[in-house]
């Protein structure tokens, strides 16, 4: 589904990514662990291109997306994204938040799209919020109307760049269980977290990126019981 | 001294018919300022976005080029200069016979957007880097989530700020007199050329300037309280 070929990226001199090659494939729960500073979300954001790659290609549904000639707003339709801030639309309310962008690119009438909402709301249990501002939401119900936000684009993918890294200790499994859904409902997902738990349980691979590199990956049980790599080891033993 | 005011303004005002002078001044005044405050609006919104945008394109450089030009030079210059370089040297040349009140609307429109522009674009750069990223990621174009997302949000920041540029700009109006509209500020001036009497007159205007002013600040502060509907503060 995504293919990335030799993707380096640079911020100044700075190398943040060095020469990855990666396949994910349909279905694939990936979770990208690794320490700050590591280049995991520079990675994640280079997938649907908002940080563009300094060299190399990303293919996503057959289509070169980090070609200058490929209409990149069409492909990102198909590539939810879930920020650590959230990044709600405070002007608008939950419902608009949720059909802006159906709407505004004609995908579906406001009639279908306001339906829509209304069933994704009901799902995530708030329903009863869809003529609130972000304002008025706590912090975990805030990010899971940002999930559903993306979904309600029907995506064939979702990126998830720290989802509960912004959240109380007391909000975060309301997100993870919205997450975990999702992906028993067979959503391709990538996922930049700390949240180990969820990368054990959830995950059908676990990659592990220092220092720009993909240094080690494995299915998740292999992953946190047989670590290799000596970074790796010395990463688990300290947020296990 | 209250009667010697008021025998003035009665004499000045109402038995010299000023207030003809008065009401015609008015009419212009306000009417160069809403033509220019709505040609400054849209000047300066597309100057910030140009100014804003990051594209190569070869076309959009040349373009925030002449956009840098263009504020550098008007907010760099005197707005009674350019009037005065407008009525008596680029009109001439360029339409003949133009009326002196759009003249007028011209310059103070184009000002009025270089300013505008900076407070504009300091309003766009306010908004959350997020919040662009958030549009762009659910597929809209770069023009749509400026438009619906990140625009709308500026503009409540930049209110405040607007509302200080459109007052001024109503009294910077007051110089058109020098290119011989007959505005409000005119008006005294030509009552105290029947009165030979100063104060009565200056006042008057002094007032009707302060309930043109006192009025927008209203009409303003009701719009951002709307727009505020969704802060929750």
């Amino acid at each position: 589904m995504i293919t990335v070929n030799n993707l380096n990226k640079f911020f100044g001199k700075n190398h943040v990514l060095k020469n990855i090659n990666e396949t994910i494939e349909k279905g694939e729960k990936v979770v990208i662990v690794g320490p700050s500073g590591s280049g995991k979300s520079t990675f994640l954001r280079c997938l649907n291109l908002l940080e563009v790659p300094t060299s190399g290609e990303i293919w996503f549904e057959g289509f070169n997306i980090s070609s200058p000639k490929t209409d990149i707003n069409l492909h990102r339709r198909k590539m939810g994204m879930v920020f650590q801030q959230f990044n709600l639309f405070p002007h608008l309310t939950i419902l608009k938040n949720i059909t802006l962008a159906p709407v505004t690119l004609g995908l579906e009438s406001e009639q279908a799209a306001n339906a829509r909402a209304k069933q994704l709301l009901d799902r995530i249990g708030l329903t009863d919020k869809a003529t609130a501002y972000p304002s008025q939401l706590s912090g975990g119900q805030k990010q899971r109307v940002a999930i559903i936000r993306a979904l309600a684009m029907q995506p064939d993918v979702m990126l998830f760049d720290e989802p509960t890294s912004a959240l109380d200790p007391e909000m975060v499994g309301e997100v993870l269980v919205v997450m975990k859904e999702l992906a028993e409902a067979g959503m391709t997902m990538v996922v930049v977290t700390h949240e180990m738990g969820f990368a054990r349980e959830v995950a059908t691979r676990v990659m592990f990126i220092d220092e720009g590199v993909i240094l080690e990956q494995n299915e998740p049980k292999t992953f946190f019981s047989e670590p290799k790599h000596p970074r790796l080891v010395d990463f688990l033993s300290k947020v296990l | 001294m209250f009667d010697k005011f008021f025998h003035d303004f009665y004499f000045g005002i109402v038995e010299k018919e000023g207030y003809k002078l008065i009401l015609e001044g008015l009419g212009n005044t306000l009417f160069i300022s809403l033509c220019a405050l709505i040609i400054g609006a849209v000047l300066g919104t597309v100057v910030a976005i140009v100014k804003i945008s990051k594209s190569k394109n070869v076309f959009m450089v040349l373009l925030k080029l002449l956009c840098s030009l263009y504020t550098t030079i008007i907010r760099g210059t005197p707005i009674l200069v350019q009037l005065l370089l407008a009525h008596f040297a680029i009109f001439p040349a360029i339409y003949k016979n133009a009326p002196i009140v759009l003249t007028a609307i011209i310059v103070f429109g184009i000002n009025s957007g270089a300013y505008v522009s900076e407070v504009i674009r300091s309003g766009i750069l306010a908004v959350d880097k997020g919040q662009t990223e958030a549009g762009r990621t659910l597929g809209l174009s770069s023009f749509k989530t400026m438009r619906l997302i990140v625009l709308p949000q500026a503009i409540k920041n930049i209110l405040p700020a607007l509302g200080n540029e459109f007052i001024a700009l109503i009294k910077e109006t007051s110089i058109v007199a020098y290119i011989g509209i007959r505005d409000l500020t005119r008006a005294a001036q030509q009552i105290t050329g029947k009165t030979y009497e100063f104060f009565a007159p200056y006042i008057t205007v002094s007032i009707v300037y302060l309930m043109i002013v006192i009025g927008l600040t209203q009409l303003l502060g009701l719009f951002e309280r709307r727009l505020r509907k969704s802060d929750n503060r």
